[in-house]
């Protein structure tokens, strides 16, 4: 396990005892063709970095059918999904499935809690780590609605302000 | 005369002993904005949090060129320049005060060095600021779902708009 750990680029940042910590606390765990990893609508709570093989991202539509929204592959880019469910208590908002065999190590929720209680720098460096990547994609993600909306606007959408007010109800700074 | 609240009553601050509090208290210094006064201006340095322990803020930005868009109306107890913290120091949207408000203000370059050398009250605040965030990233994500799908059936569809939700998705966290 521990070797495991040590090659992944997700856990570079802690220091080596840090990381037989999460060691300790993290399982490796395998999925199947078509198993869900995270599922929409669900507690989510662990934490997956995945390991080796492809998983697809889709998210629910009106009627049960869904639509793809990507395709990660281990063995490039971003490997780690779920690190909202170890801080926050929302369900998931897009199911994550394997396409392939998929190997993951699983940082569940209640360990990493119970590390933040008893104080661990290990689970404080994470969750900075996990703080700052969602600070960052949600100043991005905000920009991003914002161009749409002017986008939507530019096309004559009519009932872009009682849209518009929907939308950027949940904000902070 | 009504009592400012201290720290203690700041939800982010709940977690942290009376020490780390005594700390944080130790390290930030009393301000007051007066109503109609900018905390942060969007596009300016964000170069400090603020604590509101009493007064309410607004959180606005310029969504349409001249028109301003209201994002958030914010009653102590809050906290604000969060965001500057954990990513740039540069506001992202405008902060003003509309009633008197009183706040702690810590520097970001401060809580940043405490960060690493892993302090445990500024890890603790940023555990807490990251739970917040979380719940945030989860109803933004509903917010970006719609944008899509609204995107997509909206007439004039073209290859931007793949290229546009490729780049939504990049910076979605399930």
């Amino acid at each position: 396990m521990e070797e495991t750990l040590q090659g992944i680029r997700f856990f570079e940042f802690l220091t080596e005892e840090e990381r037989e910590e999460f060691a300790e606390a993290s399982e490796l765990v395998s999925f199947g063709p078509g198993e869900n990893i995270i599922e929409e609508g669900a507690d989510q709570e662990s934490l997956f970095v995945l390991v080796s093989g492809a998983v697809e991202v889709r998210k629910g539509l009106p009627g049960g059918r869904s639509r793809l929204l990507a395709e990660i592959d281990a063995s490039r880019g971003r490997t780690v999904v779920g690190e909202r469910g170890l801080l926050g208590e929302s369900g998931a908002s897009a199911t994550v499935m394997a396409l392939g065999e998929v190997e993951a190590i699983r940082i569940p929720r209640d360990t990493f809690r119970r590390m933040v209680a008893e104080g661990r720098p290990a689970a404080f460096k994470l969750s900075y780590r996990i703080a700052r990547t969602l600070a960052r994609r949600l100043t991005r993600l905000d920009e991003e609605v914002v161009e749409a909306i002017r986008e939507l606007e530019n096309r004559g959408e009519t009932d872009m302000e009682a849209f518009r007010d929907r939308l950027i109800t949940d904000w902070s700074v | 005369m009504r009592q400012t609240p201290d720290l203690s009553d700041v939800p982010i601050f709940e977690h942290l002993d009376e020490d780390e509090r005594a700390e944080f208290e130790e390290l930030s210094e009393p301000v007051r904005f007066e109503a109609g006064q900018m905390i942060f201006e969007e596009g300016a340095p964000e170069e400090r949090l603020y604590v509101i322990t009493s007064g309410t803020v607004e959180v606005y930005k310029s969504v349409l060129p001249g028109r301003r868009q209201r994002l958030a109306t914010i009653e102590a107890p809050s906290v604000v320049g969060e965001m500057g913290l954990l990513t740039e120091p540069r506001a992202a949207a405008s902060v003003e005060a509309i009633t008197m408000v009183e706040a702690h203000g810590v520097g970001r370059d401060r809580l940043l060095e405490m960060l690493d050398a892993d302090d445990p009250a500024a890890c603790k605040l940023v555990y807490e600021i990251g739970r917040t965030l979380a719940e945030r990233m989860a109803a933004t994500n509903e917010t970006v779902a719609e944008v899509i799908f609204r995107l997509e059936n909206t007439a004039g569809r073209s290859e931007d708009i793949d290229v546009f939700r490729d780049q939504l998705i990049q910076d979605w966290s399930f």
